[in-house]
């Protein structure tokens, strides 16, 4: 430990190391954006408007190029609202019109009534450039840790202290 | 300095690290110039990855996914680039130098490659592997050594490093090193005759000098510091925990 405090270059290789891992990390994930051309292409379910086709804690992976169809009735999209942080995935119920201008109304299944009460005020319905992609895939309950980390932060101090720990005991 | 603590004599990743260190020092001392360009080049590719890839992190965060889409693009291609050459760099052409040196007067290369082997069966000590490469510049010749040592030669069971038999294995061991450094060479040539020298022949044969052996026995090598104070600082250390 303290003789890579003296050698410069030691140091240097340790800091470089530990940015790699973070870097590689971000660039793995903008990859991965970049390829199915959406901001967030992985998103974990946060409510049960979507059963019995997701649970909560499902985790969803997006698809947003429309390379052979328009996204059109049927698919389960998730889209974002102005104003409003976190994204909804519900299930594109009605469509008027063609193109990236067609409205489109969406419906949680799980739900009573449509959209119309989520979308910000004033918005009756989505346009193609609000929705962020389609599900095409999901593995069911592996994103409920996200879910019990943001909804009891406490269990964020358990798991650093356990991962303290684990650094302490292995001294590696 | 390393060399002037005591490690766990446990720990195989300190051995090793504990020993490169001195390795280094003492291949410098015999005047050797090292050359930092395998470890400078890997730390270039690396903090380039590593800054292009907090610019895409700066204006992502700025100006969002949508507008700035084409770069981040470009960006992730120049990384992954960038990241397969600093692997391709890190396995095929460092493969775990830790030492690269030429001699004064810039004719001969010397490379050190070091690892560490697990013991056959339990209750032995690890070994040091070394693979040495020696290349003439004028004649592109390379002559390969390969060195394989037990840590306990040169480490007493309180885990201090011993530097005189250590430095005697690699004078022994590398005709180059063996020629900077004549006194370490000679001192148990008339045990192994030069390069080979096994555990056994050490342990029953005179390989151990009276001088190396007092060295052990005091726990100073040659090169050592470690003084009464220095243990006092240590022990003071251990007061303030």
């Amino acid at each position: 430990m303290l003789s890579s405090l003296a050698n410069p270059r030691q140091a240097a290789v340790q800091l470089m190391n530990f940015g790699l891992i973070l870097s590689t990390a971000f660039m793995m994930w903008k990859g991965l954006s970049v390829i199915t051309d959406s901001p967030s292409p992985i998103v974990v379910v946060l409510s049960g408007s979507m059963e019995p086709a997701f649970q909560r804690g499902d985790l969803l992976f997006l698809w947003n190029r429309n390379v052979v169809t328009e996204t059109s009735v049927g698919e389960v999209v998730v889209y974002s609202v102005k104003g409003k942080d976190i994204p909804i995935v519900h299930r594109i119920v009605r469509k008027f019109g063609k193109g990236p201008e067609a409205k489109l109304l969406t419906k949680g299944d799980n739900n009573v009534s449509d959209d119309t009460e989520l979308y910000a005020s004033g918005q009756d319905y989505l346009v193609r450039k609000d929705i962020i992609g389609s599900v095409f895939a999901y593995i069911p309950f592996v994103g409920y840790v996200t879910i019990l980390l943001s909804e009891h932060p406490w269990l964020k101090t358990v798991m650093l202290g356990l991962m303290g720990l684990v650094v302490v005991l292995q001294r590696e | 300095m390393a060399s002037t603590e005591k490690i766990t004599v446990y720990n195989v990743a300190d051995l090793r690290a504990t020993t490169d260190d001195a390795l280094l020092n003492y291949l410098n001392s015999l005047g050797l110039v090292q050359s930092h360009t395998l470890l400078d080049t890997r730390l270039a590719l690396g903090f380039s990855a590593f800054l292009l890839s907090a610019a895409c992190f700066a204006w992502d965060y700025k100006l969002g996914f949508e507008s700035t889409k084409q770069y981040t693009l470009v960006a992730v291609a120049l990384y992954t680039l960038l990241n397969g050459a600093l692997t391709y760099w890190i396995m095929f052409v460092e493969r775990g130098t830790i030492y690269a040196g030429s001699t004064k007067d810039g004719k001969t290369k010397i490379r050190v490659i070091s690892d560490s082997k697990k013991p056959a069966s339990k209750g032995e000590a690890p070994a040091y592997k070394l693979r040495i490469e020696v290349e003439d510049v004028n004649t592109r010749k390379t002559q390969k050594i390969e060195l394989e040592k037990k840590f306990s030669e040169w480490f007493d069971a309180s885990g201090r490093f011993v530097a005189a038999p250590f430095q005697t294995v690699l004078a022994q061991g590398i005709p180059l090193v063996g020629k900077l450094d004549p006194k370490r060479a000679v001192a148990a040539a008339p045990a192994s005759g030069g390069q080979g020298a096994t555990k056994d022949q050490f342990a029953e044969t005179p390989g151990y000098t009276a001088e190396i052996l007092d060295a052990i026995a005091s726990g100073l090598g040659e090169n050592s510091t470690t003084t009464g104070s220095s243990a006092n600082q240590e022990a003071a250390k251990k007061r303030r925990k």
